[in-house]
């Protein structure tokens, strides 16, 4: 007796583990998307691979124009024979599903928005995911009469030498130091004799 | 003969049952391997970049730096020859290649400070941010603008022109009073003399203007 009730209590357990199993296998889901490369090989590839191009080069029948514009800005005005795949959807499994299809038919989607900062975040993302057939298209975006203009732009361009700026308003101010004293004098003319009209308009009252 | 057998075999049931259920366990070790891709979900770190709560204005960092406060890191992404050519004060170069050194992460993953990444303009900073985040890092900002914005604001700040609001002069003579701090040198600051000689006339113009004023006040 007190051997069957130890087999029965076991071989419950035992189906009940059983079952958590099976079923914490069958509801395992796979993730939607996953990452094809680490954040290190990432950082390497993009540090070293060039994945810009400029609009002189768009002319390359394998190339896809992408917008990551809002579809809004889209409408408004977008670069010729380009599609709309909003940044912040581009991980929805339409548009996944069009990015699978440009990289099995070889041809390559050239990312763009109003500046190259905006499409940095949904190229790198698209990149860690394992495109590598995406490039980011290096172009300014504005608009003249509600008409798009778009010119390259270059991209991490120091635009001033700070230091020397500061080392020069250093020697400026030094410089200038002699010549305002002399400068000075002249003025104070000029405002008395302003004053003076001030004088006469109010004497006209 | 055949109960014999079974009779042996049913002696092992516990150990049969038991190695089964440790192969079983053994098999979910193995399963997690689509997890292995290190760092948060691709969905998590899209709204993570599209949300623009990490950038940080030049006129707050300047703020930071002028008050010297010491919660906040500033890191350099840029070359090394970059760097030496300027940087902000106290800033420390991690070039965007040498992210995931050794040396480097003891800067970015931490909790005691908030980490500023800057690089001329915002782009290779945004990366290294995006980077970072994706292996959940905390506390990261990015300068908006980089250096190239800096420039523009803090040390060369463009005068409002004169119809502008009374905010955009405030903000103006912030920003001036921020550059001098930095190192850049006006004219007028060494001029100081100067003005002392002018005060001079507009004594004399004050009693004028009082006679005028009892004029105008006799013609109403």
């Amino acid at each position: 007796m007190k051997e069957l009730e130890k087999t029965k209590r076991i071989s419950i357990a035992a189906t009940l583990f059983i079952l958590a199993v099976i079923i914490g296998l069958l509801t395992y889901k796979r993730p939607k998307n996953v990452y094809a490369i680490n954040s290190k090989d990432t950082l390497e590839k993009i540090t070293s691979a060039n994945y810009f191009t400029t609009l002189e080069e768009l002319k390359n029948p394998e190339y896809v124009l992408i917008d990551i514009r809002n579809q809004y800005e889209f409408e408004k005005g977008h670069l010729e024979n380009a599609i709309n795949i909003y940044a912040a959807e581009i991980l929805s499994d339409d548009n996944i599903k069009v990015f699978d299809e440009l990289k099995e038919s070889n041809k390559t989607a050239i990312l763009y928005g109003n500046n190259p900062q905006e499409v940095n975040a949904p190229f790198l993302i698209l990149y860690q995911l394992g495109y590598d057939n995406i490039k980011l298209l290096t172009i300014e975006n504005s608009y003249l009469q509600n008409k798009l203009i778009t010119k390259n732009s270059e991209i991490e361009k120091s635009e001033a030498d700070i230091t020397a700026f500061i080392n020069e308003s250093v020697k400026k101010a030094n410089a200038t130091e002699t010549v305002k004293k002399e400068v000075a004098a002249p003025p104070k003319k000029v405002i008395t004799i302003e004053k003076k009209k001030k004088a006469e308009a109010e004497g006209g009252c | 003969m055949v109960k014999k057998k079974i009779a042996k075999v049913l002696a092992f049931r516990y150990k049969i049952l038991a190695a089964i259920l440790i192969l079983l366990a053994g098999g979910l070790v193995l399963l997690p391997k689509y997890q292995k891709h290190e760092g948060i979900k691709p969905e998590e770190l899209l709204s993570n970049t599209i949300s623009p709560e990490r950038y940080m204005t030049t006129d707050r960092l300047a703020h930071i730096i002028i008050n010297q406060d010491p919660s906040f890191i500033l890191i350099d992404v840029r070359d090394e020859k970059s760097f030496a050519s300027y940087s902000l004060p106290n800033a420390i170069n991690i070039p965007l290649k040498k992210l995931f050194d050794e040396d480097s992460e003891g800067y970015l993953n931490q909790n005691q400070f908030d980490v500023v990444l800057f690089s001329n303009d915002h782009f290779y900073a945004d990366q290294a941010w995006i980077l970072c985040n994706r292996l959940g890092y905390k506390h990261m900002r990015v300068l908006k603008g980089g250096i190239n914005q800096w420039y523009t604001t803090i040390i060369n700040p463009m005068k409002p022109a004169e119809n502008m609001a009374a905010a955009e002069y405030e903000l103006y003579t912030t920003r001036k009073a921020a550059s001098m701090f930095f190192g850049v040198v006006y004219p007028e600051q060494v001029k100081v003399e100067a003005p002392k000689i002018v005060k001079e006339a507009p004594k004399k113009v004050i009693t004028i203007e009082k006679k005028k004023k009892a004029e105008a006040e006799g013609g109403c």
